[in-house]
């Protein structure tokens, strides 16, 4: 059996993009959905080393804020559970924040700079060396790279006629991706998700199209939306050849 | 990936697949319903009197004389096939 994708990209920036795929069954889509969530690894903060931590808050939540710090992560350099040492050394009256945080490899860096730590008093000071991890959303919540993962079916908005005369025009309110009659596809978001703005005075009817979803992907900035994608369908299609040799053997 | 063979005759297969779950095993499913030759196929991850959740247990149910084993083989390639031209097809989109 040989299916036929058909990929298009509807609105597309480095960690924010929605695209349409047709010939995909549900199960697949899914699939694919929580693999980008829960199965593609990336760098967090793990174990911290303190130093020197006179800030107002404890070891543990200053760990804690660390963690959920996203690192970029060059996916085809680490393993899993590789480690990359991280340091940070801020002294009072300033803030720390996720940029102060120098790391030892020249391809992680953290992916917001501007992601506050702690505010520290005069006198206050944190200093730490950390090891982050590459592990997977399955284990620890702050290792998805997939943060806003989610999809719905294309759907296709036909004329069917004129509204009547003393009809009443209602706000026909939709969201996702329509695709009209001459097979253009708009977000929702042109027409302010209100049908009867694009199509004023006409009777219309929406019908899903079956196979074809319009995937929504944002990432923390681990890595882009194209590679968190295909690294999730890598990790669906690895696990099938996993199997397909498990049980020829 | 450990398996496991709970039961096996000719034309069934009960086996326990460890440390995967429901993203794997729904998408295996679903090429299995596809593939030829098999009546029924489903999965568990919490079986009766298990007590809780369990590795999945994937069950399948073959016609026509196909071996289960040779079945889920050949939807495990096919699965491959289909991951892999979804790569293609979207990398080349991208």
């Amino acid at each position: 059996m040989t299916t036929e994708f058909d990929v298009e990209f509807i609105e597309r920036t480095d960690r924010n993009a929605r695209f349409l795929v047709r010939g995909l069954t549900p199960a697949f889509a899914n699939g694919i959905r929580r693999a980008m969530v829960a199965d593609v690894p990336t760098l967090s903060i793990d174990t911290v080393r303190f130093v020197e931590n006179s800030s107002v808050m404890f070891d543990e939540m200053i760990a804690l804020r660390l963690g959920l710090i996203p690192l970029t992560t060059p996916l085809d350099d680490f393993e899993l559970g590789d480690t990359v040492t991280v340091a940070l050394d801020v002294e009072g009256p300033a803030t720390a924040y996720s940029g102060d945080i120098v790391t030892s490899e020249p391809g992680v860096e953290v992916a917001d700079k501007n992601i506050p730590i702690i505010k520290l008093n005069s006198g206050q000071r944190l200093e730490f060396e950390a090891d982050a991890v590459l592990d997977r959303g399955k284990d620890h919540a702050k290792h998805q790279g997939g943060v806003a993962v989610g999809y719905r079916h294309l759907q296709k908005v036909e004329v069917d006629g004129d509204l009547g005369e003393f009809d009443d025009e209602e706000p026909q309110i939709l969201r996702g991706v329509i695709e009209t009659e001459d097979g253009e596809l708009i977000a929702s978001s042109e027409f302010d998700h209100d049908l009867t703005k694009l199509y004023p005075g006409k009777e219309l009817s929406v019908t899903d199209v079956p196979g074809a979803f319009v995937f929504h992907v944002e990432t923390d900035g681990s890595f882009s939306v194209e590679e968190l994608v295909d690294r999730a369908a890598e990790t669906i299609g690895d696990r099938a050849d996993e199997l397909k040799n498990a049980v020829a053997v | 990936m450990e398996l496991r063979v709970i039961e096996k005759t000719d034309e069934e297969l009960r086996l326990e697949i460890a440390g995967e779950d429901h993203t794997f095993m729904n998408v295996l499913k679903g090429v299995l319903l596809e593939t030829e030759n098999v009546l029924a196929a489903t999965y568990d991850v919490n079986p009766e009197q298990s007590g809780g959740q369990t590795d999945p247990v994937l069950s399948i149910k073959t016609e026509g004389g196909a071996d289960p084993l040779d079945v889920l083989e050949e939807a495990a390639g096919s699965l491959k096939t289909q991951t892999e031209a979804f790569r293609d097809a979207f990398n080349a989109a991208a």
